[in-house]
């Protein structure tokens, strides 16, 4: 990859969480591409969100350095959205509050006016299938939908870089197969390259991972490590028929022998 | 009967008993400045026709709202200082906790010399009585904001100032809304003890309110019977000062399920 494509640069991080403890992430490097779907695969406690929170910049590496666009990451930032695993809904805020949060008090909504800002509103909001529910606060919403919610506020704020853990996993089935190709819209499959978005996204579920992903970076835990970075040379843009490819079926089966070992001792364990 | 007219009926008998027992006693002595409840019904009646129960209840309530407003004013932004950097915490925090044990009434004396029997000098007392609960709890409230709605609205890019007035604020109101309770109560109390005292420095004069009333029954024309009155009067008041706070407070936050 010439260094003028690397979006996202991992070079040689470790990640300790407090001295002499634990080692959450050793010797972890990954470029990722502008405009690249990235997704990270692997058993629990691996370090896959650390990955996530040190490229959001909510955490800093112990070694190494992680770099967006060739400038090393001191901290969080607007063009870097994050769906957070346990969705960080604000509890006082209504459905539309939390979507159009960052739009209404963060530097995404620069430079539109109130008319603009509720029309992309609606428009994720539907997206998501939350239609209806605007006005409702997070408690009285199921995980599913809170999980939705927290999907639109990223998605509304439409940031250069979507770092994503878990983001589909309390869905049910079907939903969670509408939203994956609603994702892959947003993403811009249907774009030229150049103009689509970067996306780090975390799952447990190695099918969603071969359907979403360029590539898959495979990692291994204690101390997290990354095992295997998989490419997934499916067609885009994909659909129904991307899911029944047996090459598709191929590669779950390969990822799948990668970390089968590791997940059985975990169960078992 | 059905059970729930029992149950209403089990806990009216003692007070209802204590009540008769009272009248039978209180009217057996033979004294008529004895308070009984059927004197005190009359006085209470009398006093709301003239005017100068309601007026007196106006007076003391301004007090206490203005005082109230005062410490609100200070507090809330205080403990939202305080609760959200922990350098300032540190630097004020002794002087509020050296300030806390001394009791509103004990400043009185100063407040007299300085600002006189009037208003300013109760509403100083009101004030100073209000803040601390309120800073406190303002202050707990700031701390209880989650770490993730931080990091979220970090990750959106918003600023410290932003940060404070979108999520720490929120995240702070129910704290702060406990706060405000306890110190409307305590205002409440507070007005009334310095109304008595400003009075009796006034000799009774026209400062007003209904602690000043009760000054002026006990000094200089011994009613027990409108003492009474002014003892419950000042009893339904904050009663009905934390309802209506209460309700206020349950309006503005209708994401806190009851």
């Amino acid at each position: 990859m010439t260094e003028s494509a690397v979006k996202l640069r991992l070079d040689s991080i470790g990640k300790r969480f407090d001295a002499g403890g634990t080692v959450a992430v050793q010797d972890f490097t990954l470029d990722v591409a502008r405009g690249e779907f990235l997704v990270i695969v692997g058993p629990s406690g691996c370090g896959k969100t650390t990955i996530l929170n040190l490229l959001a910049g909510l955490e800093s590496p112990t070694s190494g350095t992680a770099s967006l666009d060739g400038k090393r990451i001191g901290g969080p930032g607007p063009e870097r959205g994050v769906m957070f695993q346990d969705y960080a809904l604000f509890p006082w805020h209504t459905v539309l509050g939390n979507v159009e949060f960052g739009l209404r008090h963060g530097p995404a909504g620069n430079g539109l006016d109130a008319a603009a800002r509720e029309q992309r509103v609606r428009k994720t909001i539907d997206l998501v299938g939350l239609k209806g529910a605007e006005h409702k606060y997070p408690h009285q919403l199921s995980g599913g939908m809170r999980q939705r919610v927290a999907l639109a506020r990223l998605v509304a704020n439409e940031p250069d870089v979507l770092l994503m853990d878990e983001p589909l996993a309390a869905l049910d089935a079907q939903t969670r197969i509408i939203l994956q190709d609603e994702l892959l819209r947003i993403w811009g499959q249907d774009r030229p390259p150049a103009e689509r978005r970067t996306v780090v996204f975390i799952t447990h579920a190695i099918d969603e991972a071969v359907f979403l992903a360029d590539r898959v970076a495979v990692m291994t835990s204690h101390p997290g490590r990354l095992k295997a970075v998989i490419d997934v040379p499916l067609r885009r843009p994909r659909g129904d028929a991307t899911r029944a490819d047996p090459q598709s079926q191929a590669l779950c089966q390969h990822i799948w022998s990668l970390i089968r070992d590791e997940a059985y001792r975990a169960t078992v364990a | 009967m059905t059970f729930s007219s029992i149950r209403v009926a089990r806990s009216v008998a003692l007070p209802l008993t204590l009540i008769v027992v009272w009248q039978l006693l209180g009217t057996a002595m033979g004294n008529p400045r004895t308070p009984v409840p059927t004197r005190i019904a009359a006085a209470a009646l009398q006093l709301t026709a003239s005017g100068d129960l309601p007026l007196a209840i106006v007076q003391s309530l301004g007090r206490v709202f203005a005082g109230f407003m005062i410490a609100a004013a200070i507090a809330v932004p205080l403990g939202l200082a305080m609760g959200s950097s922990r350098a300032i915490e540190r630097n004020v925090d002794p002087l509020v906790e050296s300030f806390r044990p001394i009791a509103a009434i004990a400043i009185l004396p100063l407040a007299i010399l300085w600002l006189g029997t009037g208003t300013p000098a109760a509403m100083l007392i009101v004030a100073y009585a209000a803040f601390f609960p309120i800073v406190v709890n303002t202050i707990a409230g700031a701390k209880r904001v989650s770490p993730t709605l931080l990091r979220a609205a970090a990750t959106m890019g918003l600023d410290h100032i932003q940060t404070i007035r979108t999520v720490i604020v929120p995240s702070a109101l129910p704290a702060i809304g406990v706060g405000l309770r306890i110190a409307m109560g305590v205002a409440w109390t507070a007005i009334v003890a310095a109304e008595l005292a400003v009075g009796a420095k006034a000799g009774g004069g026209g400062s007003g309110g209904i602690g000043q009333m009760m000054f002026v029954f006990y000094a200089y024309s011994i009613e027990l019977n409108r003492i009474v009155v002014c003892m419950i009067a000042v009893g339904l008041v904050a009663l009905v000062l934390d309802h209506v706070l209460r309700a206020g407070l349950r309006s503005l936050m209708p994401w806190v399920s009851q």
